[in-house]
């Protein structure tokens, strides 16, 4: 297990970006990278609009959805990670991205994103595990992860706004 | 807007924050530049270790370790109250310990800290200036929060996950 050092020189190349969209990309391929995952998307909470949006998803472009929509709007909510290796057998998951995009989830793991003052900036979306399901395993690491990449995260937005 | 620029000027330090490779090498830079950009005379970063319910801080030689209790002091309260704390008048704060000014010999006058949060929203450090001249105000406890969430997986890195790897 080195994946703590290979974080350790990503938050080097992540630091070099200036622009939110390539800090959005680095940290998305990271993170498919860190838990062979097929799909990554980073949802950013907008608390003025009631919406988590993202700036272009793999395969499928934006997304926005309600605060409290699907399994990502329930990360939020309940401000904890979710692993879901049976989607299509779980009500909160919203099949019509299925439909739109063509693709099939089989499973996901989400990941809340704190801001300095502890509440949920954004969440990572991971989809598609190479090899099995997603385990308690890649949910520390992408816990861990989250926080890492939150610091730069926050700054950005800051300046985007 | 005290911060403004500060706050545009940030991914430089954290640059160069991330080429240290330790706790101990990273700790001074933080300190200096927490010291620079807040204009406070001391900074000291407390590391919490939960299994002995204390906190180690490094002196001025950055070397020589020296260990509190977690639950005395302003920096107690910080990690109790999970909050920071401020106060420009601390000789009739309740929870300061004058007695560590009487030892070294320095007057405290105002203290500012923030609690440091690890990815499990943990208490991972109290971060603690001391000094500023005019004392500290709202804008110095935003910052302070803000600064303590960027360190955070710096230090939760150097001081947890990567001692497992070596």
């Amino acid at each position: 297990m080195r994946k703590f050092n290979e974080i350790a020189d990503f938050g080097k190349e992540l630091m070099a970006l200036e622009e939110m969209d390539n800090v959005l990309d680095l940290i998305s391929s990271k993170a498919k990278e860190l838990v062979n995952a097929d799909r990554c998307s980073i949802f950013i909470v907008d608390i003025e609009d009631q919406i988590l949006w993202t700036k272009h998803s793999d395969g499928i472009g934006r997304i926005v959805i309600s605060l409290e929509s699907g399994i990502v709007g329930d990360t939020y909510l309940k401000k904890e990670p979710q692993i879901v290796n049976n989607p299509y057998e779980d009500s909160r998951f919203l099949p019509k991205i299925d439909k739109k995009s063509g693709y099939t989830t089989r499973n996901m793991i989400t990941i809340p994103i704190f801001n300095s003052k502890r509440d949920v900036m954004g969440v990572i979306q991971l989809l598609n595990k190479s090899r099995g399901d997603f385990e308690p395993q890649d949910l520390e690491t992408l816990t861990f992860f989250a926080n890492y990449v939150s610091g730069s995260l926050e700054l950005v937005l800051m300046q985007d706004s | 807007m005290t911060y403004a620029n500060t706050y545009h000027t940030l991914a430089q330090f954290g640059r160069e924050l991330l080429e240290k490779k330790t706790l101990s090498q990273g700790l001074p830079l933080i300190s200096l530049y927490a010291k620079n950009v807040m204009k406070a005379e001391r900074c000291s970063i407390f590391i919490y270790d939960p299994k002995d319910k204390t906190f180690w801080t490094t002196l001025a030689d950055n070397v020589e370790r020296i260990v509190i209790p977690s639950d005395k002091g302003l920096v107690g309260e910080t990690l109790h109250e999970r909050k920071p704390i401020v106060t420009n008048d601390p000789y009739s704060h309740p929870n300061f310990l004058s007695e560590i000014d009487k030892e070294t010999g320095f007057i405290t006058k105002s203290v500012i800290t923030a609690p440091i949060f690890s990815s499990k929203r943990e208490i991972l450090g109290v971060f603690q200036l001391l000094n500023k001249e005019d004392g500290f105000d709202q804008d110095d406890v935003k910052f302070m929060i803000f600064f303590s969430h960027y360190i955070s997986g710096f230090l939760e890195l150097t001081n947890d996950y990567l001692k497992k790897e070596i």
